[in-house]
């Protein structure tokens, strides 16, 4: 376990240094030119030139690339390291506006996920073991409806609905949960259910096919056939067997909701990494670009490894190496 | 499980239906006065510019203003604020030597502000010009405002890498458009631009090579607010500047939120236009209209002290209309910004096409398409109507939904090709979609071409940029002509890059003789001459379509009161809000 | 999914019949597959022959009717303007017929899901059974690059490169064609979205292969092709078919999601995503203009699921009935 932990952490800042590579070079492809945007007022050719020099831009990229990497880890004059960059467009070093728009993320996505893995599963595994029943007809009627819609769609008819019209619930605006714990859940209770909604669908598909998938193995057919009662062949061989697709595509989920809810954050007016990292490449900010995808690329892989290092303890015929 | 689907299906179909809407032909005018004029003057009367502003009946002090919208403010800092917000947002922390008392329903007049008169033109020639300072202003901290400070401020705006701000005095001064060639700021902190004298340090004097009668009015951009050279901190200035009137920058979280708080320092009895009724001031961004149009709706909690910056959107418009309980909390008026189809007058050279352009657009039609009465007004004239002077005049009249067969004539049965450039976004989209429509119908055969929305005013300020056509849009810093026509059809503005917005590349010596002759005149005469020289532009050039003017309409919470549209740039204008 | 169970097969029968005319009559006997099927191909359909609906109808998707709208842009008459000439109405602002952008813009989303699905699948399944099967270096340079692309958020980099490309390819005074950018949506949806499919397919792969089937093909000296082909491809079935039912409703929502974001396909190509986004803000002044599109896709997207899943019921031999 320990030298599998030290590889894949390895393995992962690997991943993360090619993907400052991939999105240092996407950034100038941006249309904006950083130098125009950076140029003063009479912009002309030679002045435009000058900044281009100054900013660097002249230089070949490697080493442009090295100077910014640099930059993100030792700090600069006004932002000391840590600071991961100092946005022009901000004003400010880029850890600062994680300080803010980090905790809106988190409150949406960590509470949401617990909802619809707890729902999608709940619901796909139930009605696996209650097929052709009316449950399990209206269970996954009830999860195909919210696979077969969109966010923001939903979204704007819950707010239609509880906030412009019933008036039951204020317009979503972040408190932190410390400040007002109240004011957090009713900021957030709408997010959540639509994501919950949303993504539950995929987990009770998934959860269901896999149930009855596993349920029709020789493995689970021999523990029937040793005389183990119902319950106990489910829960010793058919939900462990099953479980392992779910953790993948749960893992991936939530880790890929942590870089950012950029519909979910528009729809109900959050502004959490998502809205940031949008803006961030409408202003051609670099640092805040930059760090934002870093960020949201650790998020991914952390909870990749949390995943496989997951796949030994639930099936034990995955081994690893 | 098909027949649970089914009934849900039909659940939804006969909830939609039982909203149905039936929106039957009846032209009930809602009013929109289009036509909201500036009558505007130079207060000439020192006590015009004295504090303390009168009282707004039944204001009440207390209680926190909300302004919702949908982008941050581009710059606080305020000799780089120039956006509308900028302008607006700045006007409660910066104060300038010269500011407008307006009441709302286009008469203004320009009175000092930091300044005991809106200036004093020492020789009657425009080009000397004096400020006094008045006694008893103070910066957030209690420190005196100083010539001195109001003199720092205006040399950092030689400062190239403070971009954004406007540009004008610096010029001016330096009787270049390089400016900075003249005065060297980063290497000479402590010096002053050729031509500002401090005498001391309740005088402030301007001096220029040629006359520049508008000085007053642009002396009422914030590029004029005194900053403390001891703060000043470069380009991060602009985070949270120094704070000279009645509201001080208290948190700047970027891009999501701004407060402003009342600043103690601050004395009513200089300020003519200010009031300090709310505690604060909060700015919030994010929120696009739809959303901010259905919060101030509801109207819960903090929205009833809300105003929506970005207003109604067109697809909410015909519910506040129909909504008479919303009656008292519309704001409605005319802006300043000014649309055109602009064309490429170094590519299409052939005035029978610029005048057959003129005939095709269907302004009717790109009215509806951009939503509406209450977000656009058609206009035939270069000037939008809020100017001094302006007179009505349709050079090519071809009714309201266009003459295509007056401009086949005019194209004299040939099929002219031409490219228009597009901003992407939704707006420019439908608006351009529906243009090539008018122009094909025409006779033109028109290729449209998408251009990223956030490079589309640097590209097309290039002045070899490939476009025949595209959308150009100006908002004028002060009602007068002289901010519209020279800066946009001198053909001796043009520059190879940042050209000003919407630039026509038209460069007629006739015309740039006429400019100089109008803006050597004194002010009260030179009204009627612009108006004048935007009919002949158009009838002997047709440089541009002008196709409307933006329409302010939007909300505002039911315990927010005394917020108006201001006369000059359109924007809500907060100096007389207060929360009952 | 399927609801009706099957009767059992008489013996003799089963030992004359393939097992995909097994899967067939076991679809064709499921009425829900039957439905979502007709309603799909349905749809399908009438996306293939837009052209010859338009000639039909007598209407084109870029002819407007002005005249028919108010001061606010807003159409007369009843729900949006429901009459002879437009079944649908007509859309607010812009007064082109509803219906016919319906039609004109489900070519254009259903072309690009069913384009990215395939693509998407093809990759997917292909690099996560290479992976899964013969790990060693092959498996972790495809999980490395798995997880870079993972970790690259792909709404930030579709945001970022999507105008540079076309500015790219096409000269300053070329329009680009609508078709440019319904490639470049797919390839970057292709490009994001293989790792899903792949991921899910190595997972199942791990597990599969330590089966004792595969082990019996091992000893019994079957070549590695032999295993991948015979052996495992058809034991991945179920998943590849429950991910490629799930990635066509996934693209049109994302396609749709991308016009959230004013990055998805411009004017004046007709697309199904930008209606609905657009429409949404009509939903308390023009009901019948959201009705029209929201339902049409909900339903296009439901019939997607359902068929596919009850596909996955017909062509699993091992699930009970």
């Amino acid at each position: 376990m320990g030298t599998f932990l030290v590889r894949r952490v390895c393995l992962g800042l690997l991943t993360l240094f090619a993907v400052s590579v991939v999105t240092f070079l996407m950034f100038f492809a941006l249309p904006r030119d950083p130098a125009a945007a950076m140029c003063p007022k009479n912009c002309d050719a030679q002045r435009l030139e000058r900044v281009r020099d100054e900013l660097g831009l002249n230089d070949p990229k490697p080493v442009q690339y090295l100077r910014y990497f640099k930059g993100v880890f030792a700090g600069r004059d006004g932002c000391p390291a840590p600071c991961l960059g100092y946005s022009y467009v901000n004003n400010e070093p880029v850890r600062d506006t994680f300080a803010r728009t980090l905790p809106v993320t988190l409150s949406i996505v960590i509470p949401a996920a617990a909802l619809w893995l707890a729902l999608g599963i709940g619901l796909g595994m139930l009605s696996a073991l209650r097929r052709g029943t009316v449950f399990d007809r209206l269970a996954i009627g009830f999860s195909l409806s919210g696979a077969s819609m969109q966010l923001y769609f939903v979204g704007g008819v819950l707010l239609l609905v509880f906030v412009y019209t019933l008036k039951v619930l204020p317009y979503p605006h972040y408190t932190p949960l410390l400040d007002d714990p109240l004011a957090w859940l009713t900021a957030l209770v709408l997010p959540w259910c639509t994501l919950a909604f949303l993504f539950s669908a995929v987990y009770a598909r998934l959860a269901r096919a896999q149930m009855l998938e596993t349920m029709s193995e020789d493995f689970v057919r021999t523990a029937r056939a040793k005389g183990l009662p119902e319950r106990l062949v489910v829960r010793r061989h058919v939900l462990r067997a099953a479980i392992t697709p779910l953790v993948t595509a749960a893992g991936l989920d939530v880790g890929t909701a942590l870089g950012g809810t950029v519909i979910t954050e528009t729809t109900f007016g959050f502004r959490g990494l998502g809205r940031t990292a949008i803006d961030a490449v409408r202003d051609g900010d670099l640092p805040t670009i930059m760090a934002t995808v870093l960020l949201a690329a650790a998020f991914i892989i952390v909870a990749n490894i949390v995943v496989d290092a997951l796949y030994t303890r639930i099936d034990p015929r995955v081994r690893l190496r | 499980m098909r027949r649970e689907l089914t009934a849900a299906v039909l659940l939804t179909l006969v909830a939609g239906l039982g909203a149905c809407t039936n929106n039957t032909k009846t032209d009930d005018d809602l009013g929109v006065d289009t036509n909201r004029q500036a009558s505007g003057a130079i207060a000439t009367d020192p006590k015009d510019s004295q504090g303390p502003a009168a009282e707004v009946p039944g204001a009440a002090k207390g209680g926190t203003v909300t302004v919702i919208r949908q982008t941050k403010i581009a710059h606080l800092d305020p000799q780089r604020a120039y956006s509308f917000v900028g302008l607006n947002a700045s006007q409660l922390y910066a104060r300038r030597l010269t500011t407008y008392k307006d009441d709302g329903q286009g008469h203004v007049t320009l009175v000092g502000d930091l300044a005991t008169t809106p200036g004093t033109d020492v020789n009657k020639d425009c080009k000397t010009w004096r400020f006094t300072v008045k006694d008893g202003v103070k910066f957030e901290d209690g420190s005196a405002i100083t010539a001195r400070d109001i003199a720092y401020g205006i040399a950092r705006s030689f400062d190239l890498s403070l971009t954004g701000g406007p540009t004008y005095i610096q010029e001016w001064l330096a009787d270049s458009p390089q400016f900075d060639t003249k005065f060297d700021f980063k290497s000479n902190k402590t010096g002053l631009p050729p031509g500002l004298t401090v005498p001391d340090d309740k005088t402030l004097q301007l001096t220029f090579a040629k006359p520049h009668c508008d000085l007053p009015f642009a002396a009422s951009l914030p590029a004029t607010a005194p900053v403390p050279a001891a703060k000043d901190t470069g380009t991060q200035y602009d985070a949270k500047p120094v704070s000279s009137g009645p509201y001080k920058i208290t948190k700047n979280e970027a891009g999501t939120q701004l407060t402003m708080e009342r600043n103690t320092a601050w004395d009513p009895a200089t300020d003519p236009v200010r009031h300090q009724y709310p505690d604060a001031f909060v700015w919030s961004f994010g929120p696009d209209p739809v959303t901010q149009t259905n919060r101030i709706i509801t109207d819960g909690g903090a929205d009833q002290t809300a105003v929506s910056w970005n207003g109604v959107d067109p697809s909410l418009v015909s519910k506040v209309v129909g909504d008479t309980a919303l009656k008292d909390r519309i704001l409605q008026a005319p802006t300043p910004q000014h649309f055109t189809l602009t064309i490429n007058n170094q590519r299409v050279t052939d005035l029978k096409v610029r005048q057959a352009l003129n005939y095709a657009i269907d302004r009717d039609g790109l009215i509806k398409t951009l939503g509406g009465a209450t977000f656009a007004a058609p206009v035939t004239t270069l000037m939008p109507p809020a100017t001094i002077g302006w007179k009505q005049y349709d050079a090519y009249p071809a009714g309201k939904s266009g003459d295509p067969a007056k401009a086949k004539e005019l194209l004299g049965g040939a099929t002219k090709e031409l490219v228009l450039a597009f901003a992407d976004d939704a707006t420019f989209q439908a608006l351009s979609t529906q243009l090539a429509g008018n122009l094909e119908k025409a006779g033109f055969k028109i290729t449209l071409k998408a251009i990223p929305a956030d490079s589309f005013l640097d590209e097309t300020k290039k002045r070899d940029n490939p476009w025949d056509l595209y959308i150009g849009s100006w908002g004028a810093d002060w009602p007068s002509g002289a901010a519209i026509l020279p800066v946009l059809y001198d053909g001796r503005a043009i520059k190879d890059g940042g050209s000003n917005n919407g630039a026509s590349y038209l460069n007629a010596p006739a015309l740039n003789a006429e400019f100089d002759r109008v803006l050597a005149l004194p002010v009260e005469r030179q009204g009627d001459e612009w108006a004048k020289l935007d009919e002949k532009i158009m009838r002997e050039y047709a440089p541009v379509v002008p196709l409307y003017v933006q329409v302010m309409f939007t909300l505002h919470g039911s315990r927010v009161h005394g917020v108006f549209i201001d006369s000059i740039f359109g924007s809500p204008q907060f100096v007389n809000t207060y929360v009952k | 999914m399927s609801m009706t169970p099957l009767e059992p097969a008489a013996p003799h029968e089963l030992a004359t019949r393939s097992p995909g005319r097994m899967a067939w009559r076991r679809l064709r006997r499921d009425r829900t597959a039957l439905v979502s099927g007709v309603v799909s191909v349905l749809l399908v359909v009438v996306a293939l022959a837009a052209p010859l609906i338009r000639l039909a109808y007598g209407v084109g998707p870029q002819d407007d009717f002005k005249d028919d709208l108010d001061r606010y842009g807003m159409p007369y008459g009843i729900s949006g303007g429901i009459s002879g000439a437009h079944w649908f109405g007509l859309e607010p602002g812009q007064g082109r017929d509803l219906f016919m952008q319906m039609v004109y813009g489900m070519r254009t989303s259903l072309g690009i899901a069913f384009a990215a699905a395939l693509m998407t699948t093809v990759v997917g399944v292909l690099l996560g059974i290479v992976a899964g099967y013969l790990g060693g270096w092959v498996d972790a340079i495809l999980n490395w690059v798995t997880d870079v692309t993972l970790a690259l958020p792909f709404l930030i980099f579709t945001l970022a490169v999507i105008r540079p490309l076309e500015l790219h390819f096409y000269g300053p005074r070329e329009a680009v064609p609508g078709w440019f950018r319904v490639v470049v949506l797919i390839s970057l949806f292709t490009a994001f979205g293989w790792t899903t499919t792949a991921r899910l397919v190595r997972g199942q792969v791990l597990s599969l292969r330590e089966r004792e089937f595969v082990e019996a093909a091992k000893a019994g000296g079957a070549r590695v092709p032999r295993i991948l082909l015979r052996e495992l491809l058809p034991n991945l079935g179920a998943p590849i078919l429950v991910a490629f039912s799930l990635a066509i409703p996934a693209y049109i929502t994302g396609e749709a999601a991308l016009s959230f974001l004013g990055i998805g396909m411009l004017e004046p190509t007709p697309d199904f995503g930008r209606t609905i986004f657009r429409s949404l803000n009509y939903l308390q002044t023009d009901p019948a203009y959201v009705l029209f599109p929201g339902v049409t896709i909900f339903v296009l997207v439901l019939a997607f699921n359902l068929f596919g899943d009850a596909l996955r019921d017909a062509l699993d031999p091992k699930s009970q009935r």
